[in-house]
């Protein structure tokens, strides 16, 4: 199965809030949006959704037109909403026969998901009645109720203590294993790590990056090292880079211990490393291949 | 459709499993159907003016007839009546304390006396009679219903014909017998006495204005509910927002339903089996004929879902609960204004008025079933007016769900009807 999106384009008023989105995701893989705040995930995921309508653009399922209410999914909103005042297993078994499930399979579907997420025995409890950790469990139990194809999750973890985000995550990774599609948003970077195989960065309603996680990495790390020098503080080193090796590298970027630079064009390693052994007024400590995080990679893409 | 029955069941169980719409409903059939039951147990004789029973049996269906003038001239049994003859034209005061029956006639001598008497209120109204002609009346507060005038007039009418009698050598017997001659009439009543009919139309205007008003609201609430607790977006997609209007709009219709038509039959079985015991005396208000409650039953439940499908496209409008009467302030003011018209019109179902509003949707539910009830109104106008208004409460529901699902994620401040409408144009 292969959900693709084309060149999806949005505006609300004079606002355009989307400008040519694009990406695809297969099933048994995870694709992270990821964005700065109001950059267009939740946007994109309500067009997928159909909640909100394109103005232009298609959705593909395997080449033929996307309708969500067609195929099992299983959506959690960034806005969070259930029935306060009913129980737990009614409102889950009701959400799902609105997706087409028999009353029969919800109900053997929500109390496996209840029991998967600790929260069994809550079942016939009002939702209003549990804690604020044990709602956004039956939230997330209520999501999956009707099996589906495709998981799409917006901010997942956002409101999750450490345990919680622990066994979220452990269910979105039998989710991969079992060949669902996962699209997810997140803020996260580390939870984006872990599970991702495909990003897509959003910023300002456009595709600033997109591709394999690891690809991206390792372009992104591409002619790139981490360098640093005995007893001298990464401010100062970088000032002796800049005026001793202009003509070899640039500098890319800081750490509290580290300076990150690239090779200029045609400047090899072993030049380099050879310039730096020249340098009569430092010792060089650290040389080594930069792998950026996903957190440097969305900090030097979003925050352009 | 099976979702929508999924949807359809799931908002009926949030009514059925609201406790104090159970209670309240088994209060009312309890309380009505026991009511019924009363003059079978108490002595209710004095207060439906029947005769007392006698060896506990029914009261009998003839005894109807002696109730008005007993009970009414009852409440007059302790007042006084003054008095002053200022020309000494009253020879004999007992024709006047005849037709002031349990009411004492007390004579004064001035004018004077008889206003200080009203004033101290040691009398409760007095006459100040200047001659045969002309009198003046004193009362201290004068009620709606007072009749001493009436009464009095047609006493001194008496004695003024008696006067001219005498002065004109004329035998006042005879006289009053050639003038006063009674009339003679047999009522045919070809098509329906509205006196019968008028009350229970009174009471099904009010009880179908009080549902609209109460369970239009309710389904109002229940639209806004989900917005307000943000479980809207999951239903809109996974459902399409039609099912979801339709199912909370027909459930709302079917615990409004149930509600009334239980507790109607309630009261309704419960005179029929004991209606000789109230001596048919609220057979003005439950002796309801079939064609009237099918009436009742037809536009009572194509005007409820209309104005339902409005009140969800009113809750969709807003996202939180307290800016319902915001927006479902127009349709109130509607329903209302609908309501004054009907109760104004009530005693003449057949003016121009009341045809046009039998035609209109947002009126026809209350004004043509009262057509039907005191009217005369032809089957194929029945007809007419039921297909408009079902098809108008059709296009209702598809225009509520549009709205319903435009304003899914439309939350903050309430949006105009009009930005609404505008936007659905431009979509």
């Amino acid at each position: 199965m292969k959900l693709e999106v084309k060149n999806i384009t949005k505006s609300f008023g004079e606002t355009n809030v989307l400008k040519g989105i694009s990406f695809s995701v297969e099933s048994g893989k995870a694709l992270g949006l990821l964005g700065r705040n109001g950059a267009g995930k939740t946007t994109t995921i309500r067009i997928l959704m159909d909640v909100f309508h394109a103005n232009s653009g298609e959705i593909t399922l395997d080449g033929k037109p996307f309708d969500p209410r067609k195929v099992q999914i299983g959506y959690l909103p960034e806005e969070r909403g259930l029935y306060p005042k009913r129980k737990i297993l009614e409102q889950m078994v009701y959400l799902a026969m609105l997706r087409g499930i028999s009353r029969k399979s919800a109900v053997i579907n929500a109390r496996h998901w209840l029991e998967r997420l600790e929260v069994l025995p809550y079942e016939n409890k009002l939702l209003e009645t549990l804690s604020k950790g044990n709602q956004q469990k039956v939230q997330l139990a209520s999501t999956l109720v009707c099996d589906p194809e495709i998981v799409i999750l917006d901010e997942p973890f956002s409101g999750l203590d450490p345990v919680n985000s622990q066994i979220l995550q452990d269910v979105v990774q039998e989710l991969i294993r079992d060949g669902k599609i996962v699209i997810f948003s997140s803020h996260q970077m580390s939870y984006v790590e872990e599970f991702c195989e495909d990003i897509v960065i959003i910023n300002h309603g456009e595709i600033v990056l997109s591709g394999h996680l690891d690809t991206i990495k390792r372009d992104f790390g591409k002619d790139q090292l981490v360098l640093s020098a005995v007893d001298m503080p990464p401010e100062d080193f970088a000032d002796l880079l800049r005026t001793k090796l202009a003509d070899s590298v640039h500098i890319t970027g800081q750490t509290k211990e580290d300076v990150i630079v690239r090779l200029n064009e045609g400047v090899s390693r072993q030049t380099l490393l050879r310039e730096l052994s020249e340098l009569s007024d430092c010792t060089i400590e650290h040389f080594e291949t930069y792998k950026p995080s996903l957190n440097d990679i969305f900090v030097a893409k979003a925050g352009e | 459709m099976k979702r929508f029955f999924t949807i359809y069941g799931f908002e009926l169980k949030s009514y059925i499993n609201n406790k104090s719409f159970t209670i309240t409903t088994l209060l009312l059939i309890v309380l009505l159907c026991a009511g019924t039951f009363l003059p079978r147990f108490i002595d209710m004789s004095d207060m439906l003016g029947l005769d007392k029973p006698t060896n506990g049996s029914a009261a009998s269906d003839d005894t109807s007839d002696n109730s008005g003038a007993s009970s009414d001239s009852s409440n007059e049994a302790d007042s006084t009546i003054g008095l002053v003859d200022e020309t000494g034209i009253f020879k004999d005061l007992s024709i006047l304390k005849q037709a002031f029956s349990d009411t004492e006639i007390v004579t004064m001598k001035s004018e004077k006396e008889l206003k200080k008497a009203v004033k101290s209120e040691k009398i409760s109204a007095g006459f100040d009679v200047k001659d045969d002609l002309n009198y003046e009346y004193y009362v201290l507060n004068r009620n709606m219903y007072d009749e001493n005038q009436a009464i009095f007039e047609s006493f001194l009418s008496q004695v003024h014909q008696q006067i001219y009698c005498e002065q004109n050598d004329l035998d006042y017997a005879s006289f009053s017998a050639g003038y006063d001659a009674p009339v003679n009439c047999t009522e045919r009543i070809l098509g329906k006495d509205a006196g019968d009919n008028y009350w229970y139309c009174y009471a099904l205007v009010v009880v179908i204005f009080m549902m609209i008003i109460l369970y239009g609201v309710m389904v109002a609430t229940s639209v806004t509910v989900e917005k307000s607790n943000r479980s809207i977006e999951v239903l809109v997609t996974s459902v399409d927002a039609k099912y979801l209007l339709f199912g909370k709009v027909f459930a709302g219709a079917t615990a409004a339903i149930v509600q009334l038509g239980s507790v109607l039959l309630a009261a309704l079985a419960g005179y029929s089996v004991n209606h000789t015991y109230w001596g048919d005396k609220l057979d003005m208000l439950l002796k309801i004929p079939g064609s009237v409650l099918a009436g009742f039953a037809i536009f009572g439940i194509g005007g409820f879902l209309f104005y339902a499908f409005l009140y969800g496209a009113m809750g969709a409008l807003v996202s939180k609960t307290e800016d319902i009467n915001k927006s479902a302030g127009t349709l109130q003011m509607l329903i209302m204004i609908v309501y004054f018209i009907v109760m104004f019109q009530l005693p003449t179902p057949d003016s121009t008025i009341m045809k046009i509003c039998s035609f209109l949707p947002f009126s026809s539910y209350s004004a043509m079933f009262v057509r039907i009830g005191m009217g005369s109104v032809a089957t194929s106008e029945i007809v007419i007016s039921a297909v408009i208004l079902f098809a108008s409460t059709i296009a209702a529901g598809w225009l509520a769900a549009k709205i319903y699902r435009m304003g899914t994620l439309r939350y903050g401040n309430p949006i105009k009807l009009s930005t609404a409408l505008k936007n659905l144009k431009n979509n």
